[in-house]
């Protein structure tokens, strides 16, 4: 019986017309799911639906209705007085009109409107202004009900905007020049048909004012959006340049559309079984087809290379490809087999959608091998022979081509200078341990853009005049109120004796009555399950004892059950003037160290009110010191246009409250360090009432995010590492040739991070995604060379010969792939996409360091350590039968 | 002399018949008799108002106070308000007032006093469209909208009311577009009043949910006052709704219009406390 693989080169290249047939079945089969695909392009579902973090920040938006914003800025930096002029005044009052118009009848319930909520949008024509009209008198009002007809009108609607700090560096910035209005989202995944419809409105606008739109929804929904296009674009332009690069190499476009095939062929199936199998395509697989082509690519530039190097018209195609197949079929089955099971690693990680991304990943990659191994033979067969008439090394030029000599050069060299080498590798290597240390773990979404990108520009535009248009909430809870102890039990007594002593006057039984109620109260909050219910415990018993009594008895009862009803709200954590008072310090403490560029809360809300119901003076915005006048300030405040603005900073019971955090930068490594600061602040002020904290906000999640995603990869990709060497060393039977093949991917992926560090580039998320790409490429050309050196020398048995033969036609293949994929993939470097851009450096990186760390390092550690790695593998040396089992191991 | 009487009687009484058929209504004498129905019946009303004010997702808050409204004149146009609160227990004995104008040229007088800030404040006109209390209704909803400020077309009639569209004549002073009102038939009460947006979009609605005829004394004689004792307001932009439930309620107790001046909003009579 023949070996494996014998039988699958037999069958392929006999029952070629079969096997063509299977792979374009294949392929239309799957492809056929491509209409069902379902796009997910929000990026907190790379957490777990069960993530604390996640749950939190939705139980958070819930609990104060919290809406993800688009905000839309005007700037002008030419006219005198900013933004406050009657033209662009105007223009925000009709913009702020026509995003009012920016909803559509919701999906999956027509009766809903879903879109940009209204009630809680913030512009100019829709927040209130309040004011001291003179002594004693209170006025509110709309800051700008129509536009301004003069520049003394516009001049004075800046100045009221600019008196109330929860405008001032949120919808106003400090100088005058910039508007932003914010537009709430009854849903973040409309925030890019928002967007679209903004820039198209706002594009038809002339003149000095400048149109800016940013929000994080809007940056992650665009992120998610363009990423799928570009994915289209940026693509095929790739497979343009490839196209050229082969056509450079091999002149023969029948055969250099092969690596075409196999690349669409496995990444029409590994998406269309995604989608058939009913995962929708994440961002994260956008990336997919990239990664698949680079993959499918170098396996078949593999094969191409050496058919290319091998076929002469004498030999024929049919005997050709046999040998080629034969040669190769081991390493390619090695290679796939670590590659795939690299990105099965990735399933491991705790990111959904990193999970499918692997998942479908490594069957790509046995897609791209089984399709390489069968329909390659039989697309050759496939050809009339007289198409190869000119084809092959001998046929153009032979050893004359430009390749062979340097090549040939350089293996000379490995072999006369590998102490040298090897010196300048370690040198490489220490360089690279200290740009690792350099390296600064930070995500910002904005830089996914590019810096002509319009978002970008508006983020860096409006970051510039505003507090920030980043969000985060840091959220205090209370814990609630326990029902009273006895000790409480005898405060209360003791206040609602002196209670019902202030009220004698006007009901002279209350003292009476007080005393009979207060035997009560211990049994009363036995039942009581917290202190609201006590309260009611105590009204219930009230109204029992005013049952039969005189109207004036029942009068008495009821007020002295104002007495409990204020006990009540007195104890209404965020009712109280020390809570505000520790909230309005936290604020200022955060903006001292300017991390942050604005925080806002009910601390400002009751400052704000206090201050215009009294005097107005500056020292009078100010927390009240009684809780009753806090109590009145939010009363007033929600005498306003827009009362459900204070239920989006704390909750109607008073239990909870944020605070908002606006961030200037993007930058993840800034919202940690205020975590941190929070922490430390809390740490040497302790929160009061028992209150605790957790956090909120988009820009929070995507803190978390960049925690699990950075570690979460960097995790998979050490499991990987460990996956590829245990394989290699099974494969090779050795740990010593396994730790040998690790080398060019373990130098190149220091030589990556080195640089990413030295150069001050942030690691982020791509660059932490894409190093996962690294274990597919450089391992395989290390399997490729170590493979072919084994079996060189097996045949040899000197080292010194076998290099040679090595910086022929096997060095000729990997020096083509890294030729065709490292200049191929750098078409990317047009996209605006700042991911696609690292996509194509990357490869660049991965390719050409791999490549030549391949060519160099590894003949050069073997010229060394010929002895030491080689012992007992030539056959004079060696039983003849264990070779042969250990042949057979490799290939089946 | 006979026939001369006759015809006189006629030329009196046949637009007074016709005019009291039904079609022959016009828009604004029911919208007229629909405002005197809401708000002025009676030479005054006093009453306790209880209002839960439910979010969209379903959280409580609870406002407890006492009403009074006193008509300054018999042409239902000029009113007195006083509100007395009750609960929440931390801004109890808040004083809201109003001297409410009925003449668009002439700004309503409105007073807050704020106890425990032990201040009086008058609250310069701005417009009525705020919030009344942080609930779903409207300072409007609460003293009522002059019928001068939009134009009525009777747009159709059901068994039991007449459908009255308005729009307001200064479209930029209000934040709706039009709205409609369902007007009893029988009892000329606004029953339904429906807020809408561009785009044919109901933003709010105040629904009367309880009418109750009140017995009171009218120049000595016993009559009774439909009142409307249960109304609610919802928000459809906010999801939030406003029940207000009226109770204790007594017309023409008489009191004096001397109740409604500054100084009793610091200590007012016990009758306004209780």
């Amino acid at each position: 019986m023949k070996p494996f693989k014998e039988r699958i080169i037999d069958f392929s290249v006999t029952r070629y017309r079969l096997v063509m047939v299977c792979t374009l079945v294949l392929t239309l089969a799957t492809g056929a799911f491509f209409p069902l695909v379902k796009m997910d392009t929000d990026p907190e579902n790379m957490l777990e639906i069960t993530e604390p973090a996640r749950v939190f920040h939705n139980a958070a938006k819930k609990r104060f209705d919290l809406s993800d914003t688009v905000v839309l800025g005007v700037i002008n930096e030419k006219d005198p007085d900013g933004v406050f002029n009657p033209n662009t005044l105007k223009r925000i009052y009709e913009l702020t009109k026509f995003a009012k118009t920016l909803r559509w009848p919701d999906e999956n319930n027509p009766a809903r409107m879903s879109g940009v909520i209204e009630a809680d949008m913030i512009a100019p024509s829709l927040v209130d202004h309040m004011s001291r009209q003179g002594p004693g008198t209170i006025k509110f009002e709309w800051l700008m009900e129509e536009p301004p007809k003069t520049r003394a009108q516009a001049r004075e609607i800046r100045q009221k905007a600019l008196s109330n700090p929860l405008l001032k560096g949120q919808m106003i910035s400090g100088d005058g020049r910039a508007i932003c209005i914010y537009l709430p989202l009854t849903d973040k995944l409309l925030s890019y048909k928002v967007y679209k419809a903004l820039q198209e409105k706002t594009g038809a606008f002339t003149g000095d004012d400048q149109f800016h739109i940013t929000g994080l929804p809007v940056a992650e929904g665009a992120i998610g959006v363009e990423m799928f296009t570009q994915m289209s674009t940026a693509s095929p332009l790739a497979m343009a340049v490839i196209f050229a690069l082969l056509f450079l190499f091999f002149r023969k476009w029948r055969i250099i559309i092969l690596p075409m095939i196999i690349a669409t062929v496995s990444i029409v199936a590994a998406m269309g079984l995604m989608i058939a199998v009913g995962f929708p395509v994440h961002i994260l697989s956008s990336m997919l087809p990239i990664f698949l082509m680079s993959i499918a690519m170098v396996d078949s530039v593999h094969v191409l290379s050496e058919f290319f190097d091998v076929y002469t018209p004498e030999k024929g195609r049919k005997e050709t490809v046999r040998q080629v197949m034969s040669t190769l079929f081991a390493p390619m089955l090695y290679t796939s087999l670590t590659t795939a099971a690299g990105f099965l690693s990735l399933t491991l990680a705790p990111i959904p959608p990193a999970r499918v991304f692997g998942l479908f990943l490594s069957i790509g990659v046995m897609i791209a091998w089984a399709v390489t191994i069968f329909f390659v033979p039989a697309y050759i067969m496939m050809m009339p022979e007289k198409a190869l008439a000119d084809f092959g090394l001998t046929a153009q030029g032979g050893r004359k081509s430009w390749l062979v000599r340097p090549l040939a050069a350089l293996g000379r060299f490995t072999h006369r200078r590998a102490a040298l080498i090897l010196v300048l590798l370690v040198a490489g290597i220490m360089v690279s341990i200290w740009g690792i240390n350099q390296i600064r773990i930070n995500d910002n979404y904005a830089k996914r853009f590019d810096l002509s990108h319009p978002i970008r520009q508006a983020d860096t535009a409006l970051n510039k005049h505003f507090g920030g248009t980043y969000m985060a909430y840091l959220v205090l809870e209370s814990p609630g109120l326990q029902r009273p102890d006895r000790f409480e039990i005898q405060k209360l007594t003791q206040g609602l004796a002196e209670f019902a002593l202030t009220i004698e006057d006007e009901f002279p039984r209350a003292p009476d009555l007080a005393a009979n109620l207060a035997r009560e109260l211990p049994g009363i909050a036995q039942d009581a399950s917290d202190f609201y219910a006590f309260v009611n415990g105590v009204g219930h018993h009230l109204d029992k004892m005013a049952v039969g009594a005189s109207e004036e008895t029942a009068f008495t009862l009821r007020e002295l059950q104002v007495f409990f009803e204020l006990e009540r709200e007195r104890n209404k954590p965020f009712k109280r003037p020390e809570v505000l008072s520790y909230m309005a310090d936290l604020q200022d403490h955060l903006l001292e160290t300017g991390l942050i560029g604005k925080a806002s809360s009910v601390a400002d809300v009751v400052r704000k009110v206090n201050q215009e119901l009294t005097d107005g003076r500056p020292e009078s915005f100010a927390i009240p010191r009684r809780f009753q006048s806090v109590s009145e300030c939010y009363l007033q405040y929600q005498q306003s246009h827009r009362p459900n603005d204070l239920w989006h900073m704390v909750t109607p019971d008073y239990s909870h409250a944020n605070i908002r955090l606006q961030f200037p930068t993007g930058d993840s490594i800034n919202t940690k360090a205020t975590v941190a600061e929070v922490r430390s602040y809390v740490e040497a002020n302790p929160l009061p009432a028992s209150l605790t904290y957790r956090w909120a906000g988009l820009h929070y999640i995507n803190l978390v995010l960049e925690g699990k995603l950075v570690w979460g990869f960097l995790k998979s990709f050490a499991g990987s590492f460990l996956i590829v060497f245990i394989m290699m060393s099974y494969l090779f039977r050795s740990l010593l040739w396994g730790g040998l093949c690790m080398v060019p991917l373990t130098i190149t992926l220091g030589a990556i991070y080195g640089i990413t560090g030295i150069v001050g580039k942030d690691y982020d998320l791509p660059i932490a995604v894409l190093s996962a790409l690294s274990i597919g490429m450089a391992v395989d050309f290390a399997i490729h060379f170590l493979e072919r050196s084994r079996a060189g020398y097996r045949e040899k048995g000197n080292w010194g010969r076998v290099v040679g033969h090595m910086f022929g036609e096997p060095a000729r293949a990997i020096s083509r792939n890294v030729l065709v994929i490292a200049i191929g993939f750098l078409p990317l470097l047009v996209a605006s996409l700042v991911p696609y851009k690292t996509t194509g450096i990357m490869l660049f990186m991965i390719l050409s360091c791999s490549g030549l760390i391949t060519l160099l390092a590894l003949p050069a550690i073997l010229t060394i350590g010929e002895k030491f790695f080689f012992k007992g593998l030539y056959p004079g040396k060696e039983p003849e039968r264990k070779i042969k089992k250990k042949d057979l191991v490799h290939t089946s | 002399m006979k026939v001369m009487f006759t015809a006189i009687v006629i030329c009196i009484l046949l637009p007074g018949t016709l005019y009291a058929g039904e079609g022959a209504l016009t828009a604004s004498e029911i919208v007229r008799r629909g405002n005197h129905m809401a708000l002025y019946q009676g030479q005054d009303t006093k009453g306790s108002v209880k209002m839960e004010i439910t979010d969209s997702q379903g959280r409580i808050r609870r406002r407890a106070f006492n009403i009074l409204r006193k008509n300054a004149d018999a042409k239902d146009r000029d009113q007195l308000y006083f509100t007395y609160f009750q609960a929440p227990a931390d801004v109890r004995k808040m004083v809201f007032m109003v001297h409410k104008h009925a003449a668009l040229e002439n700004d309503d007088d409105r007073w807050l006093y704020m106890p425990s800030l032990d201040l009086v404040k008058r609250i310069a006109a701005g417009d009525k469209r705020t919030s009344f209390v942080g609930s779903d209704f409207l300072y409007e909803d609460i003293s009522g909208r002059s019928p001068e400020e939009d134009v009525h077309t009777l747009t159709g009639t059901t068994e039991r009311s007449y459908i009255i569209k308005s729009v307001p004549k200064d479209p930029d002073s209000v934040e709706f577009e039009y709205s409609i009102s369902y007007i009893d038939k029988e009892t000329f009460m606004p029953m339904k009043m429906s807020y809408y947006k561009q785009g044919d979009l109901c933003a709010r609605q105040i629904k009367v949910m309880k009418l109750e005829n009140i017995d009171a004394r009218e120049d000595n004689r016993s009559v009774a006052y439909p009142t409307a004792v249960l109304t609610e307001a919802r928000n459809f932009e906010t999801g939030s709704r406003t029940t207000m439930a009226f109770s204790g309620i007594r017309y023409n107790t008489g009191f004096g219009t001397d109740l409604f001046t500054e100084r009793y909003l610091r200590r007012p009579p016990r009758d306004v406390r209780r």
